[in-house]
């Protein structure tokens, strides 16, 4: 399996993603803010569909359009300070109404499907270098605004009277989960890409530890998922993206057990 | 310290909440805020911290070292995975504190070590809250800024905080300003009182204050 240029192209990208998702993951779920993954996946549905459509590579643009609807996003929020959701709403409207009508004016290919479920066959050596130079990007990114994510996550008046740029702070931030989300649709697929998101934070949330520990335990669980989901997509030839959201849901269900029945506490 | 000069506030236009309001705070005392709800308290504050811009009018403070502990945090729940030591680190390099030691001794000053590597989320209300406070101890400030710190804090924990802030002050120097809604807790801790209502200020000192209340309990009675 391993000696195969596909396999080891889907583990590479499979790899950056289980480490990226579960990173940014952890500071969405914090801030109650669960929404925006499937909201932006959307968006990069969006941005698929206008690459597959103008002949582009499809990530590119989808990285793009993705990052873009997470700009509109955090505008958008300060109108709509109560109403935070509504903003996914209109953003993921107006993602969909895009999508849907390029996709059935007939001029995208018949690609569609690998990018609604993930495919480990069609992760080519391009999109390979498009993600490890965006992941590397965004993980630097995030190892340098760390300290200042937890403060806001946690406490964001306070955040912002310590001298935050917390407006700053919350623009990157969203433009981060675009771009984690649009280079993470070749492996894991638009339909379930927020689950490598959220699920092994909730995973390695139920083990009830302090945040830089649960931030490792969330990648050592996304990590697993992806691995293991892909491993088994090869073998029972299924979609890597199904398979991996599936496993990260036994993950969870399994460490849920674990915790009850041995009354696992900090 | 604080000197605000023709002070108005509106959130709304045309709804001025504060009008031309002028306001000498004086350095090291320990002063509660008291009003109605609604009547500007906290906003005062925020205007203060320079978290909310005036419409007009100036605040000058003589100091940058000013700490602010929140009334109720934005995200924060008991399941929230962040330890003690964590909540204080994470403010002490936000500020560029470089020595380690910075967090244990904040710690110790309102009796908190023990529970330096806890979940913030398993203690009371009452140690959260001086876990709150060990953090704005951080730095040494010189003002400290506190949105009603009873909030949601049982008898006992009010017990264990409001010592405290007059230690702070009376032992301390820090210049305490406390947004309060008791004004039992307000007259038997602080030293001044800044009484608003209808959209002015009147400063007091805590003697003073109990004769306004006093004389304010024999109009109601005659009435």
């Amino acid at each position: 399996m391993f000696e195969l240029g596909f396999m080891q192209n889907a583990f590479i990208a499979g790899f950056i993603v289980s480490v990226l998702c579960p990173f940014i993951g952890l500071f969405i779920v914090l801030r109650r803010y669960s929404m925006i993954g499937d909201t932006l996946s959307h968006s990069s549905f969006a941005g698929v569909a206008i690459g597959l459509v103008i002949g582009t590579n499809p990530l590119l643009t989808a990285f793009l359009f993705t990052s873009i609807c997470a700009l509109v996003i955090e505008a958008l929020r300060t109108y709509y300070k109560k109403y935070a959701e509504l903003v996914m709403s209109i953003v993921l409207t107006l993602s969909l109404g895009i999508a849907i009508i390029l996709i059935s004016s007939g001029k995208a290919s018949a690609k569609v499907d690998s990018f609604l479920f993930g495919s480990i066959l069609t992760v080519t050596t391009t999109d390979i270098w498009l993600i490890a130079i965006v992941g590397g990007i965004c993980l630097i990114t995030l190892l340098f605004l760390y300290n200042k994510l937890i403060y806001v996550t946690f406490d964001e008046t306070s955040a912002k009277t310590a001298g935050i740029n917390v407006k700053l702070v919350n623009y990157i931030f969203t433009l981060l989960v675009g771009a984690t989300i649009s280079l993470s649709i070749r492996v894991m697929g638009i339909l379930v890409v927020s689950s490598i998101i959220v699920v092994p934070v909730a995973t390695a949330m139920q083990l009830k530890k302090g945040f830089t520990t649960t931030l490792i335990f969330s990648i050592i669980f996304g990590f697993l998922d992806v691995m293991i989901g892909l491993v088994l997509s090869y073998y029972i030839n299924s979609a890597p993206g199904g398979t991996i959201a599936l496993t990260s849901v036994i993950f969870l269900l399994l460490t849920l057990t674990f915790t009850r029945f041995f009354n696992y506490e900090n | 310290m604080i000197n605000i000069q023709n002070l108005s506030f509106s959130y709304t236009k045309g709804a001025e909440l504060l009008k031309n309001v002028n306001l000498k705070i004086p350095k090291g005392i320990y002063l509660s805020i008291l009003g109605e709800n609604g009547s500007c308290k906290s906003t005062l504050v925020k205007l203060i911290l320079g978290i909310l811009k005036p419409d007009s009018g100036l605040i000058t403070l003589d100091s940058n070292k000013i700490s602010y502990v929140s009334q109720k945090l934005d995200n924060f729940n008991s399941e929230f995975p962040i330890t003690v030591k964590e909540v204080l680190s994470c403010h002490a390099k936000t500020i560029g504190l470089k020595n380690p030691k910075s967090v244990h001794e904040s710690l110790h000053k309102v009796n908190m070590c023990e529970f330096s590597s806890n979940l913030i989320g398993n203690l009371s209300g009452g140690q959260q809250q001086r876990i709150f406070i060990a953090r704005a101890l951080l730095g040494n400030p010189d003002l400290i800024i506190l949105d009603e710190p009873s909030t949601g804090v049982d008898e006992k924990s009010q017990n264990e905080i409001y010592p405290l802030l007059q230690n702070l002050n009376a032992d301390l120097g820090k210049t305490i300003i406390s947004v309060e809604h008791n004004t039992k807790i307000a007259l038997k801790y602080s030293t001044h009182i800044l009484k608003i209502e209808n959209g002015s200020l009147n400063l007091f000192t805590k003697e003073n204050f109990t004769k306004y209340l006093e004389s304010e309990e024999s109009v109601s009675k005659i009435i």
